[in-house]
């Protein structure tokens, strides 16, 4: 478990103070795969670093499983980093060495016989599906590949946390997909804690159970991934997600209403896990005396639970669109109107 | 075979102090420039073990030897090289001022290849739990190789050209040759030769040194 309590980061440059992070507290528990989002300069990073040290708190406690990172001596805290694998947008692989021997380093660190490191270094490679790489030089490799080495070298050491800055974001969409992918296997197969820093929505979207949005150094947002994405309050929220999960009236469906005068309302409906499956929109135009019409709709994936946004047109007297809207009202569907 | 005015045995040993000189300051200098150039990496102000002292003094230090021209700083430092090797002239007494001449050359040299060094590796090794020793060793050294390979051969042509001043306190050597017997007693030939011992001299140490940074840095 990480736990950052009330984490304050000031950095002085030239002269002038900027607050990296401003009174952060969050808790990821073993098992999650923590997505922190934000664009650069949020503090994300500072945010990551801080939990293997790389980074101190100003002010504030950074607790690895019940104990304050910043309190251990260099040698305790050597050990705790053993205990944390961390992957970057960089890879950082030593060029000098081959795949081999990148992944090896943190078991010669570790004073592991020759022996051991061959069995487990062959049994990392499998898994990460790189065994015919084994002797090619980083300069060698793909970027997607760079990145699988990357976490191949991070894993060495068993970790129970793996930390990944950025990890996919210098890679492109297809190579990315498979990392969250392996990713994903890591965190299911090997039980291991991740935390994940990036500017891209889709990775939150593809692989996080819980989210935290960062915005100026402050985490504005943060919850389960299915609660944050089906109903956003904050504005950089609705944005990142809307770029994934669209949820606006196209262009020219906007055209075609603004000349519509008849009396209508138009309602945006949010439907979450289970409560899609209900046959609410057959109900409506089954017993209320309105026309309806479909204006957008687009239904998502999330956590294996299914998030639909419906845009409805609602064309009748007042009284009737009322009905309808208590009526949706009681079945716990999240709607809002929408005003062109 | 052309009459070069001097015995064949005399230019022969001539290239033997020249190769000594430069060899043996050179691997004592790498060694100091070694652990003076880690030392400035680490503890510059942006270094992971930041010490303003000790790099001002060290950084100082390699100005100040590095401001001195080498005729100058051999005569200037002959009671040091009295205490260290018992003696003022000779071959050996010229090694005490190339060790010093060389090592804080060589030390901005490497110092520039180790900065070359990807800083996100250092902060990986750092993640790994590496301690301080172990960064440089498993880490800063091995990714600087090509480049200190590079510096290492630089350095020695420098030597070279520093050794031809080493006549000066009777140390002998190509350049001591050449200026003795070539310019002293206008003898063209001899000074032809020693001029093409010496550009042989440098392309090979270069081509040498090309060899293995290309062959570290060939993947």
């Amino acid at each position: 478990m990480i736990k950052f309590i009330d984490i304050s980061k000031t950095f002085m440059v030239k002269k002038q103070e900027i607050n990296a992070l401003r009174h952060v507290s969050l808790d990821i528990h073993d098992g999650d795969i923590f997505g922190v989002i934000g664009f650069s300069g949020a503090g994300k990073s500072t945010l990551l670093r801080m939990v293997n040290a790389l980074e101190t708190p100003t002010e504030g406690i950074v607790e690895i499983n019940g104990s304050d990172i910043n309190k251990l001596s260099f040698n305790e805290l050597r050990k705790v980093r053993k205990d944390i694998g961390m992957i970057f947008q960089q890879f950082n692989l030593l060029e000098s060495k081959t795949v081999y021997d990148n992944i090896a380093i943190p078991l010669v660190l570790k004073r592991m016989s020759k022996a051991d490191i061959e069995k487990r270094v062959s049994r990392l490679l499998e898994f990460v599906e790189l065994s015919d790489k084994k002797n090619a030089y980083p300069a060698q490799l793909s970027g997607g590949q760079k990145q699988r080495v990357g976490i191949a070298r991070a894993l060495s050491t068993d970790p129970s946390i793996l930390l990944c800055d950025e990890a996919t974001s210098a890679l492109d969409p297809e190579t990315t997909d498979s990392i969250l992918r392996l990713l994903e296997k890591i965190n299911r197969e090997l039980n291991i804690t991740i935390l994940i820093v990036t500017h891209e929505i889709n990775v939150i979207q593809r692989i996080c159970n819980q989210v935290a949005v960062m915005e100026q150094g402050n985490v504005v947002e943060s919850g389960s991934v299915l609660s944050v994405f089906s109903k956003p309050e904050q504005g950089i929220t609705k944005r990142f997600i809307s770029t994934v999960m669209p949820d606006k009236i196209p262009d020219s469906v906007m055209e075609k209403l603004k000349q519509d005068i008849r009396h209508y309302k138009i309602i945006k409906m949010r439907f979450l896990g289970d409560n899609v499956d209900e046959n609410v929109l057959y109900f409506i135009n089954r017993h209320f005396a309105a026309e309806t019409n479909m204006l957008f709709a687009s239904v998502n994936e999330l956590q294996k639970a299914v998030v639909g946004i419906f845009i409805l047109q609602i064309i009748g007297d007042d009284t009737e669109i009322d009905k309808i809207t208590t009526y949706i009202s009681e079945h716990n569907i999240q709607w809002q109107e929408v005003k062109l | 075979m052309i009459d070069l005015g001097v015995p064949y045995s005399q230019i022969l040993l001539a290239a033997e102090q020249t190769l000594y000189m430069v060899f043996i300051s050179l691997a004592i200098g790498t060694f100091i420039a070694i652990v003076l150039s880690v030392i400035l990496v680490l503890t510059n102000p942006s270094g992971i073990l930041k010490n303003t002292v000790v790099y001002n003094l060290v950084n100082t230090g390699v100005n100040i030897i590095r401001s001195v021209p080498f005729i100058i700083l051999m005569v200037f430092i002959l009671p040091l090289t009295k205490m260290i090797v018992g003696t003022r002239v000779g071959t050996t007494a010229a090694l005490v001022p190339l060790v010093i001449f060389i090592a804080p050359y060589l030390t901005r040299l490497f110092e520039n290849s180790i900065l070359e060094v990807n800083k996100g590796i250092i902060e990986a090794a750092q993640a790994m739990g590496a301690s301080h020793f172990e960064i440089v060793w498993y880490f800063i050294l091995p990714e600087a190789r090509g480049s200190l390979i590079l510096s290492v051969t630089t350095g020695t042509i420098g030597l070279i050209g520093a050794t031809a001043m080493a006549g000066a306190i009777g140390a002998g050597g190509v350049g001591d040759l050449a200026l003795t017997y070539g310019y002293e007693r206008l003898n063209f030939p001899l000074m032809l030769f020693t001029v093409i011992v010496l550009i042989v001299f440098v392309q090979v140490i270069q081509s040498v040194g090309n060899y293995f940074s290309a062959k570290v840095r060939g993947h």
